[in-house]
């Protein structure tokens, strides 16, 4: 069944559409993170145009993750204090994102800003997690307690501020910093960014796992919002249909990703995610390496 | 009536006089036989001469709905004579509204593949599509051909920025890749001698706006009669209200959609629970 995108002017499979929403929200669901990394590639691949997956990739990403914030604060897994000082770094830097997104395309490299932005940042998180996960297997196995908390260098900075929840008392210059580069990364990659928050509020600033994917869902609906509204406004590049349309998909696959993911043990989860994180990375690796079939590509003048 | 034209020509040349006695005698002699031949009508008003070439759409609208997945352009028509080598030949022509493209070629960076040089081209149809009843070299010659600009390799296609002639080749290569533009790919199709009709193929990249179609009548490698159609392809219903409202009014637009699509996470999550 063939469906019109009002502002992707394309008609594309209504199918594969929600066949790619069940997939991402399947694999969103199994390992906890919003799956735009894995949307916006996809789009991509079946000739969405950059812009409007990027857009479209980032609104679809807020509808995923509000029903999982929902679940978190009746939890009250929410550090909202935590979460409102990555927010400010995190509009911040989506809205610098968004104007260097509008740059690049007028400067013909948003599909090379887009892929080099995947590449760099998928290979390396991935290769993190891997490298962590599989550590972490392995001292299981050898059954050496891990150390409980870690001081370093980030934990000797200025402006010190009392987290009740995540139990800190830190600095706010690593989550504004860490929030901002999120909302860069959010705004020129379509994703909510949750699969390198996690990580990074658990080694970089210390906190409690508890708290963490809460306080990350947190940040990642706002800095969508922010996104899916400056992408509308300035490039004009959120297609509504779309969205709906993956996030149909993307609900019901959550759920069927959650329930298997329960069976999952956290670190081969970690470990899964991570090679897939990997594979992702490679694939677009190889796509700028070889050869392109069209020597010559047609951009809108802009 | 025609027959009787070069009796009277060399006749004018030769004398000044006598012509109502001329006229006298051509009626005298044309009376009978027009009324042996026809003897309905009065020949004091002869009929109009039947038009050379007559063609129409089968519709001026062409909506583009949430379902679009393309369309066609149906042209058709009848022409005076028989359609054929000897007689009359049909051209059409159907062209979009004028866009600007930019055209990037690929170069390898540090073993990478990214877009390199541009050319921009201004004002080119983003729609053209050619049909004739046999291939139009064959049927016009050079000069009428590119004065008419029949042909993709006749097609103006003003550049701006990179020289090589590489970028207008990969622009028409790419544009008919896309079935935006055709040239000559289906024929103009013909039945009953002087009936013919074209289906233009309309992909669903179509750019929405005013549509304009000629049909050209070719006889005796000229262009004798041609007619101008026009046609809309435009957005209806939800597809248009939705692009409309986020050109007109970005803001609301974008606050719908972050509402929208929190929404629906919001009810996915919802009907999961109780199912």
């Amino acid at each position: 069944m063939q469906v019109y995108l009002p502002i992707a002017e394309m008609s594309v499979d209504a199918l594969l559409l929600l066949g790619i929403g069940f997939g991402v929200g399947w694999l969103s669901g199994l390992f906890g993170v919003g799956g735009g990394f894995l949307l916006t590639p996809v789009l991509i691949l079946i000739g969405i145009p950059s812009a409007v997956a990027v857009g479209s990739g980032a609104n679809q990403t807020l509808g995923a993750s509000v029903s999982g914030l929902m679940a978190q604060w009746r939890r009250g897994n929410v550090d909202v204090r935590m979460g409102a000082v990555l927010l400010v770094g995190g509009f911040a830097g989506s809205a610098a994102g968004v104007q260097l997104f509008a740059w690049l395309r007028r400067a013909g490299q948003v599909d090379l800003a887009v892929a080099v932005f995947y590449i760099v940042v998928l290979g390396t998180v991935g290769a993190l997690m891997v490298r962590e996960s599989v550590g972490a297997i392995l001292r299981r196995r050898k059954a050496r307690p891990a150390r409980l908390h870690e001081h370093l260098w980030i934990h000797g900075l200025p402006l010190k501020m009392r987290f009740r929840k995540s139990r800190l008392y830190i600095s706010v210059i690593p989550p504004l910093l860490i929030g901002f580069a999120i909302g860069v990364l959010s705004a020129v990659m379509g994703v909510g960014g949750g699969f390198m928050l996690v990580p990074a509020m658990i080694y970089l600033l210390g906190m409690p796992t508890s708290v963490v994917i809460g306080t990350s869902l947190f940040q990642v609906v706002f800095v969508t919002a922010n996104v899916t509204f400056l992408q509308a406004v300035q490039v004009g590049s959120v297609d509504i249909v779309l969205t709906m349309l993956l996030l149909a998909g993307g609900v019901i696959g959550a759920q069927f990703g959650a329930a298997m993911g329960t069976k999952l043990r956290g670190e081969e989860t970690r470990a899964l995610l991570g090679a897939l994180v990997l594979a992702v990375a490679a694939a677009l690796l190889w796509d700028m390496l070889r050869v392109p079939e069209q020597l010559f590509v047609i951009g809108p003048a802009v | 009536m025609q027959g009787t034209l070069p009796r009277i020509a060399p006749r004018r040349r030769r004398g000044t006089g006598g012509r109502p006695l001329l006229l006298a005698l051509v009626l005298v002699l044309l009376l009978p036989w027009r009324a042996f031949a026809q003897p309905v009508p009065p020949p004091v008003a002869p009929p109009a001469a039947p038009p050379a070439l007559a063609a129409e759409l089968s519709t001026n609208r062409i909506e583009v709905t949430t379902a679009f997945a393309g369309g066609e352009i149906l042209v058709f028509g009848a022409t005076e004579r028989l359609i054929g080598q000897a007689g009359d030949e049909i051209i059409v022509l159907a062209t979009g509204p004028a866009t600007s493209l930019v055209v990037r070629r690929k170069i390898q960076v540090l073993g990478f593949w990214i877009n390199g040089p541009s050319a921009r081209f201004n004002r080119i149809p983003s729609f053209w599509v050619l049909a004739a009843t046999r291939p139009v070299a064959e049927m016009l010659g050079e000069a009428d051909r590119e004065e008419l600009r029949l042909g993709l390799d006749l097609l103006q296609l003003p550049q701006l920025g990179g020289r090589e002639p590489s970028f207008r080749a990969a622009l028409r290569e790419l544009k008919q890749s896309s079935g935006l533009w055709v040239d000559q790919v289906r024929p103009v199709q013909v039945s009953g001698g002087r009936l013919f009709h074209a289906r233009l193929p309309v992909p669903s990249t179509v750019r929405t706006g005013e549509y304009r179609v000629q049909v050209l009548l070719v006889r005796q490698r000229r262009v004798v009669a041609r007619q101008e159609l026009s046609l809309e392809i435009e957005r209806v219903g939800s597809a248009a209200r939705i692009a409309d409202v986020a050109e007109d009014l970005p803001v609301l637009y974008a606050v719908a959609s972050i509402l929208l699509a929190a929404f629906a996470g919001w009810l996915g999550s919802v009907l999961f629970r109780r199912g």
